[in-house]
Order: C-alpha cells, then structure tokens, then sequence
C-alpha cells in the first residue's frame, strides 16, 4: 500500500443542502483506521469515487465530533457528479488529512468573527462547530453568513440552531432578489452586512471564506473595522491531485498550498502572487 | 568504502551477463532500430552505446514512470475491494548514466520525500544502483557547469566510470556502489596506483557558471512575478509540453481512474506539465494561470527560485534537453542568459538581453 492508496468510507447519510449541494456522512471502514482517525479544523481531504477519480475538499465535520467525517460538495466535476450519484452503504475513498489548519489555539481567550459566503460555509462550519464545542474558551462568536438566495443557503438546520443560542451572533443574508417573502434575515451582499454588524475588532480573530469576490470586498470592510491583516484567516481552494506536496499542480509562488496551507492570513495572502 | 578499481571491457561484458544471469535488469543508454540512443534494458553490453551522444529521454521514467498504477479496485455491489501494487523492486543497475541525469534523481528525492515519502519512487531509488560515465561530450544545448554540475559530477551516483585505455576506472561513490563492485569482486582491478583520466573537455560552449549565477537568478525571479520578459519569451511557445517531458527534474503529475468494465479499474499517476492551460483549471471555470506567459514563469521561477528556496538546489541539471526538444525555439540557458543579465550579474558577452 501507498499513500496514494485511500481508507474506504461508508457513507452513512445524506443531506440535500440546496438543489446543487449535498453532505455526505462518512464512515471509516477499518475500525482501526476509525478509532486511530484525528484531524485539526481547516484540513482537507482526497475524496473519490472508484472509476471517476478523486475531489478536493475541506473536512466540514468538527474535530471534537468523533466517528467519521462529512463533506459538503456541490456537482460540478466528473468525481462530484459521480459523489452525487452514491447512496447511503455505497463505498466511496477518502485520503488525509493534509495541510494546515486554523490556529485554534492562537484564539483562545478572543473573540471569532466567522464570515462565509455560499458553500463556503462548508470549511467554515467545521471551525463553528470547534469552537462551539469548547465553547468557554473563547469570547464572543459573531457569524456573519450569505447566499444567493435563500435556497443556496446551507446547513439550514444549524443555521436555526445558531440563531437560538445566547452565546452566539448570527447575521443571516442573501443577495438582493434572491429573498421570499417569508425571509425576515438581512438583505444585501456579504461586505455590506458584516459592515453593519461591524463586529469589534478587539482581541478578534476573523476566519473568511466564500467566493473570490466575496473575499476581496470583505478584507477591506475589516481592516476598517481595525482587524490586522495577521488576525484574518482564509483557506484556499487551488486545483490539487496528490495532496501531500509531490505533483506540483497548487503551488503558488513559495508556497505549495496543500503543504503550507490550505489556511492562511491576509498577511500572507498579500504576500503572494495572485495565481490563486 | 573500498577505493579505486578499473574493469576492463570484457570483464565489464562479463559483469552485466553476470547481472543479468541474476535477476538484476540492467539498463544502459543503447541505440534503438531508429538510430536514436534512449536508456533501454539490455542483456548484454554489446547492446550499450556508452558515450554515445545524450539520450533523448532522462532517467526519471525509471523512478516515476510515464504512467503508473497507483492500485486496483474491484466492485461488487456496496463493496470495494482495493489491490495495492507493490512498492518493492527487483534490483536494477543503471550503466553509463550521465552526470546530469543522475544528478536529477537526487534533487527529486527532496520534493518525493517532503514529509509524505512516496513509496513507489523510495522503492525504486532503494532498488537501482547509478553507474554514472563521466561525460564524454557536449553540445551546444547543454549548460550543466552553470547549475552546479559538470562532466565529472559525481551527485546521484553510486559508482563513476571515467574511460581508461582498455576499460574504465571505476570509482566507488556509495554503500551500495560498494556492495555492488564487493560482491563481483573477481570482476575488477584494485587500482590504487591509477591516476584518473584526463578530464573531458566540457566543450567551448558549456558556459562559464559565472555567466548564469544561480543566486542572482533566484532573486531576481523571486522579485519580478510581473515582468516583460514573461510575455516576450511566451510567444515563442506552444504550450506542448515537450520541455516537461524529457526534463530530468519535472516531475508534476496527474492522478487518474482507468475504468476497466464497470466494476474494477486501476487508479493511475501520469506525467502532467504545468505548461499546459488544463493543469490549473479549477472546475469552476477559475483558471489562475490563463495565460502561457504564466506558465512558463511558474516553469522558469519553480526551477531556479522556489525550488531552491523550498530544497536548497535548483530543480535543473542542465542537460539542455528542454531546449532540444522546443518546437518554438526556447531555449533555456538563453532564458537564464537575459534574466541574468537583467539582474545586473552577468559576466559574459553572450548574455546580453
């Protein structure tokens, strides 16, 4: 065996998210591999489906939920159409865990501003749910999250379970047009809601992550917010095939992004060329 | 380790029938039916073409073949069942190796064992014993004295052979050149009194390291992601590939599934290039590198500057295959000439930009 060789997963369920995405619960087949299995928040993942090759994504379950793993992915490939194609029982592959990960520890005793557009909520929800979990070891949570429309919002059920609880901020958006009349959340593009909830940036550490232009109109709005580019975090999303630093397909400039990534600060990100 | 031998040419004929006669594939650079001289098995060493002209291909198929299983699954209902393929390797003896092939298979061993060790290159490395001839000649194309190699470069060696009158001196590089010349032993000379051949001629047009300082390269490379130089040097290219293909050093791949009926399939890894539009290709439709003149950045800046950041050496050995294989004329060494020049270190006429 060679470490381009997968642990097999069970998929244990599934959830439609919105009509193009959907989160598969996964299950270590070796009971070995499933007891011995640890990660860190932000780390990524090879998954496959025999026959239609392998997909890239982050781990979207939290660390501190033991017994498998989930992926959320929208079918856009050959791999995630085939992904979407699989039933509960169905055998899928799944490599990792690889790269980085939030530095967890670094924001301990500060406040979070988690920002996320789309289905890049998905990265982000794993970091939520770790630090929701230990959650007297951290200071304000503040959750700024958009879609679309409403339909493209994911994790529904946890976004209500978010909204419910005292200890956490949950802004709620979609795009102008994309509302119903039942929405009663905020109306208006990512960079202008997190404007208005203008979380402080004292002793904040902000995670980002959501389409490009998402993130490029959102720095801005937080460094007038006064965060330090050093105190934002976003993870990457580069096209990648072995994971572990040998095919050379994510390098950027210095770094090789499933290597010295997938998360980085807006001070490294300024630092880099922009071939990402 | 044990000191300098010579074999003659008939003892050296005997040792690869010895080898052979033993399980131990030997591969040497030979002549095929076309006339061309690539690294090809052979049974015997009348079929070696030693110092004969540079093979057209390097020796990095050896260790990361063009296409390679990675494992096998097979189906049956919800189950999967994977084969792994083996990651030990029958012994093998690559003779007549040039410095600069053999040099590569080194500097790839940083990037194949960067934290994760990828078993199937280290079960191929620890498999193949490198018997490296000193460089009988070049060519205009070659530039190996300005990466830091030579005709005599002895990096990713296990032995050296340098031509003597009747045969070779044979100089032990590594433990396991030594094991290989201790266990045919009855096949060499102790030749502790030879003095070593007059060096080959590195060729009037190998240029003078000085012309291309490596660091200078890196720096300026480092510095200048946004530069004219990338789009000027863009239109001579096609986007092929050919450089990546015989380059010792590239070693970017792809991972793909080889279905074979609906049930089993291989998983396989083939050569990939970074020059080519499809490699960066998100399946959003984001492509971070649309352009070829930011390909062959990423080609050019990998090498001399990221790589040697990451690794400490640059991702080169200057066989100048790259520049023998262009379709469109790129020539590397000249690339390197004009980046030199624009970093205000050269040294030599030619490098003017």
């Amino acid at each position: 065996m060679n470490l381009y060789q997968p642990y097999l997963m069970k998929i244990e369920a599934i959830t439609d998210e919105t009509p193009d995405t959907r989160t598969l619960k996964l299950a270590f087949e070796d009971p070995s591999v499933a007891s011995e299995f640890d990660f860190r928040a932000g780390q990524f993942g090879e998954y496959s489906v025999f026959g239609s090759g392998e997909c890239t994504f982050c781990i979207a379950s939290s660390p501190t939920r033991k017994g498998g793993i989930e992926c959320t992915f929208k079918a856009v490939g050959k791999a995630t159409k085939a992904m979407r194609g699989l039933d509960v029982g169905d055998t899928m592959g799944f490599r990792g865990p690889y790269g980085n990960h939030f530095p967890l520890e670094r924001m301990e005793k500060r406040s979070v501003v988690f920002i996320a557009g789309g289905i890049g909520l998905a990265p982000v929800r794993c970091v939520i749910w770790n630090v929701l979990d230990l959650r007297d070891r951290f200071a304000d949570v503040t959750i700024v999250y958009g879609a679309r429309s409403v339909s493209d919002l994911v994790y529904k059920r946890e976004l209500e379970a978010w909204a419910e609880r005292a200890d956490v901020k949950l802004w709620q958006t979609v795009d102008p047009g994309g509302e119903t009349p039942e929405w009663k959340h905020e109306i208006g593009f990512v960079p202008a809601i997190v404007e208005k909830a203008a979380p402080s940036a004292a002793g904040a550490t902000a995670v980002v992550c959501g389409p490009p232009v998402m993130i490029k109109y959102t720095l801005p709005v937080l460094e007038k917010l006064g965060f330090a580019a050093g105190d934002v975090y976003t993870t990457l999303e580069n096209r990648m095939k072995c994971g572990c630093g040998k095919c050379g397909r994510c390098n950027v400039g210095p770094v090789y992004v499933c290597k010295d990534g997938p998360v980085f600060s807006a001070a490294q990100l300024a630092e880099l060329p922009a071939e990402y | 380790m044990t000191g300098a031998r010579t074999i003659t040419h008939d003892n050296l004929a005997a040792l690869v029938a010895d080898l052979a006669a033993a399980g131990t594939r030997v591969t040497a650079p030979a002549r095929g039916a076309d006339g061309k001289v690539d690294y090809r098995p052979i049974a015997s060493l009348a079929e070696a073409a030693l110092g004969a002209e540079l093979p057209r291909r390097s020796l990095k198929e050896f260790f990361l073949p063009a296409s390679e299983p990675l494992f096998s699954w097979r189906q049956e209902g919800a189950k999967v069942d994977l084969r792994a393929v083996p990651t030990e390797f029958p012994p093998h003896l690559v003779l007549g190796a040039r410095p600069c092939d053999a040099a590569a298979v080194e500097i790839l061993d940083h990037v194949m064992g960067w934290d994760y060790r990828d078993e199937l290159w280290f079960g191929r490395r620890a498999a193949t014993t490198i018997a490296t001839l000193a460089c009988p000649g070049v060519d205009g194309s070659c530039f190996c004295t300005a990466t830091g190699r030579g005709p005599e470069s002895t990096k990713g060696s296990d032995l050296m052979l340098y031509p003597i009158d009747g045969g070779y001196l044979v100089e032990v590089v590594t433990p396991k050149g030594d094991a290989l010349v201790t266990a045919h032993a009855a096949r060499f000379i102790s030749a502790s009194d030879a003095s070593r051949p007059v060096s080959p001629d590195p060729g009037p047009r190998t240029p003078d390291p000085a012309s291309l300082p490596m660091p200078a390269i890196a720096e300026w490379l480092a510095r200048n992601f946004e530069h004219e130089l990338w789009r000027d040097i863009a239109l001579r290219c096609h986007g092929c590939g050919a450089c990546a293909s015989v380059c010792p050093t590239c070693h970017c791949f792809d991972i793909v599934d080889e279905p074979e009926g609906v049930t089993e399939g291989t998983r396989r890894r083939n050569w990939d290039t970074c020059q080519t539009g499809l490699f960066t290709l998100h399946a959003s439709g984001h492509n971070p590198r649309r352009d070829q003149h930011a390909r062959i950045r990423q080609r050019v800046t990998h090498k001399f500057s990221i790589y040697p950041a990451k690794f400490g050496e640059v991702l080169c050995t200057g066989c100048g295959r790259c520049a023998r294989a262009c379709p469109g004329g790129m020539d590397l060494p000249e690339i390197l000439g004009r980046i030199a020049a624009l970093a205000g270190a050269a040294s030599g006429p030619e490098a003017a930009v």
